[in-house]
């Protein structure tokens, strides 16, 4: 039954317009990153130098620090995917169809995040595309790369966006669920990630490793300063419970008046 | 008149299986009483008109037929199945709820086809459904290029796919055009015709009397009447718009009409009365008002409808939910 949810959700999700935007746009968000970081390096100094990215992990660094952005788009996505159910009043119609609401929620959640999941891939590769492009420009070797060692680095940063998309999407699913609005989703989730925990963590630094959206963000980037990778692995899962179980709960008890 | 409890019949004319029936149906919304204790016995095979004013609690009432809203009490079945387990009847079920709602940046075709999936319903499903709701030419065009009548009538399509066995219609003709709607009620008529028990909601009476055999009527969130509509317009008495050839004649012929145990009301224009008789019938009245030397000008039968049933049952004149009773977002 699960299984008949989540292809339904597909059909909705490969409509071209929503499947080339999110596409072209996580892939845009994250070669512009690699671009901007081939073409900041330098020598001696700055974010990195043109020695680091000669190293085995060269090749996702760059991809590394689209972390965030690609966290924040996804987390758009997926709240506005189940917000819109409500708004155009659509979820009464799937309802009819498939009233065990568990299995709905279920199928539409793990629609969304493959969705998401396959969004991330392709703009993986079209970033390392643009990273090798960028280093040739820059003259950058890249024989490191594609040693052992290179591409487990490379598998190893892959895994860990996986994971933070992952968890920004159920976050971001959760919270489209509470919310009900598309709109009022993402800006409520944009500014919870990008300038709230931001603006907590600058005033009360304790409070870093204990937020949301640091967690998964230390996931994504193996860990950072404030937050250790498997702190952020543990928090980040325990929050993605907790968000799964609050929006299984609260869609299973409420009255569909949408 | 209003309606006596000791003569309510609250099942009359629902002989044989039933589809629908709810015992004590009630919603509350915080301290607002939505519908409140309704009791609804829906034969199997009918086309059930669900009537009320806006505001009276009809679309509550379907939505917690299909699932959507939790009764705060009550009980009932739906084909058979338990109202608090809808997955038990619902894959026997179609509904259009209010407006249809659909995705605008997909065609009609794919739109029903996520139904069909998440129904587990052979894609072959969709092209019948959208021929017979005539669709099937638009079929590829986006949802949001569809005009009102194709959008309702792709809501019918959707409410097809599983090829229900009762379908819920809630205010199916809202928003169209007349040939749209008299397009609806034939599609309505020819669900009938397949044996489909059709449950169609309106705030307008004179539709739901132009294609429904049986009727329930709520007003405020309780029941007023459940029964065939022919035997509802049967029990209505006669009534006469009536006016001498004379204005000055009108007072003496009301005191005759009177006499004669008639009810008589001012009626619309001058001299003109409206009298319920008691069993004088057309031919009486004329005698009675000649015998005393008044002609009339006028002595028509006003139509027995279901919207003067209505009104008598509830014992108002306005189709309104009174001040103080209104339903808010949900109705």
């Amino acid at each position: 039954m699960t299984w008949a949810a989540f292809t339904s959700e597909w059909t909705k999700l490969r409509r071209p317009t929503l499947l080339w935007s999110t596409f072209l746009g996580l892939a845009a968000a994250a070669s512009l990153f690699v671009i901007l970081v081939f073409s900041q390096a330098t020598a001696h100094g700055g974010i990195v130098t043109l020695h680091q990215l000669a190293q085995p992990n060269g090749l996702v660094i760059g991809v590394a620090r689209a972390a965030m952005l690609l966290g924040v788009v996804a987390f758009g996505i997926a709240a506005s995917q189940v917000a819109s159910e409500y708004s155009l009043g659509a979820l009464r119609q799937l309802l009819v169809r498939q009233p065990r609401r568990a299995v709905l929620l279920a199928g539409k959640m793990l629609g969304v995040v493959t969705f998401l999941l396959a969004a991330l891939c392709f703009a993986a590769v079209v970033a390392l595309i643009a990273a090798v492009a960028a280093a040739h420009s820059r003259g950058v070797p890249t024989a490191a790369w594609f040693t052992g060692t290179g591409l487990g680095d490379l598998f190893r940063e892959l895994g860990d966006l996986a994971l933070a998309v992952i968890g920004y999407s159920v976050l971001g699913m959760a919270l489209g669920q509470f919310v009900r609005s598309a709109v009022a989703a993402v800006i409520i989730g944009f500014a919870w990630l990008l300038a709230v925990e931001n603006i907590i963590t600058r005033i009360v630094p304790s409070i870093q490793q204990w937020l949301p959206g640091q967690s998964v963000l230390a996931v994504a980037s193996g860990g950072g300063e404030g937050v250790g990778y498997a702190h952020g692995l543990i928090l980040g899962a325990v929050y993605l419970l907790a968000a799964i179980t609050a929006a299984m709960t609260v869609f299973l008890r409420s009255d569909i008046t949408a | 008149m209003v309606m006596d409890q000791a003569v309510y019949r609250p099942h009359e004319g629902a002989a044989g299986p039933l589809a629908v029936t709810t015992t004590g149906l009630t919603k509350r919304f915080g301290d607002r009483v939505v519908v409140d204790d309704v009791a609804l016995a829906i034969p199997a095979g009918s086309v059930c008109g669900f009537v009320g004013p806006n505001g009276a609690g009809k679309t509550t009432t379907i939505r917690m037929l299909l699932g959507l809203v939790r009764p705060t009490a009550g009980s009932g079945t739906i084909l058979g199945g338990s109202l608090t387990e809808p997955a038990t009847y619902l894959h026997k079920v179609g509904a259009l709820i209010e407006a249809p709602a659909f995705y605008p940046q997909l065609s009609g075709r794919e739109n029903l086809e996520v139904l069909a999936r998440l129904g587990r319903l052979p894609r072959t499903a969709v092209d019948p459904v959208l021929e017979r709701s005539g669709l099937l030419a638009r079929a590829g065009d986006r949802y949001r290029s569809y005009s009102l009548g194709m959008k309702q009538r792709l809501g019918i399509a959707a409410a097809m796919l599983a090829g229900p066995e009762l379908l819920i219609l809630d205010e199916p003709t809202n928003g169209l055009d007349p040939a749209g709607i008299v397009e609806m009620r034939s599609l309505i008529r020819s669900f009938a015709g397949d044996g489909i028990t059709v449950l169609v909601s309106s705030h307008l009476i004179s539709e739901i009397e132009q294609i429904c055999d049986y009727v329930v009527m709520i007003r405020a969130g309780r029941l007023v009447h459940q029964g065939s509509v022919d035997i509802l317009r049967a029990t209505q008495q006669a009534e006469f718009v009536i006016a001498p050839e004379h204005d000055g004649d009108r007072d003496l012929l009301a005191g005759l009409l009177g006499q004669a145990g008639c009810t008589v009301a001012p009626g619309d224009g001058a001299g003109v009365l409206v009298v319920q008789e008691s069993g004088l019938g057309a031919a009486g009245l004329n005698r009675l008002a000649a015998q005393n030397g008044i002609t009339l000008r006028q002595l028509a039968e006003r139509t027995r409808s279901l919207e003067r049933a209505f009104f008598a049952l509830t014992g108002t004149e306005s189709a309104d939910v009174p001040d103080g009773q209104e339903m808010g977002a949900i109705r």
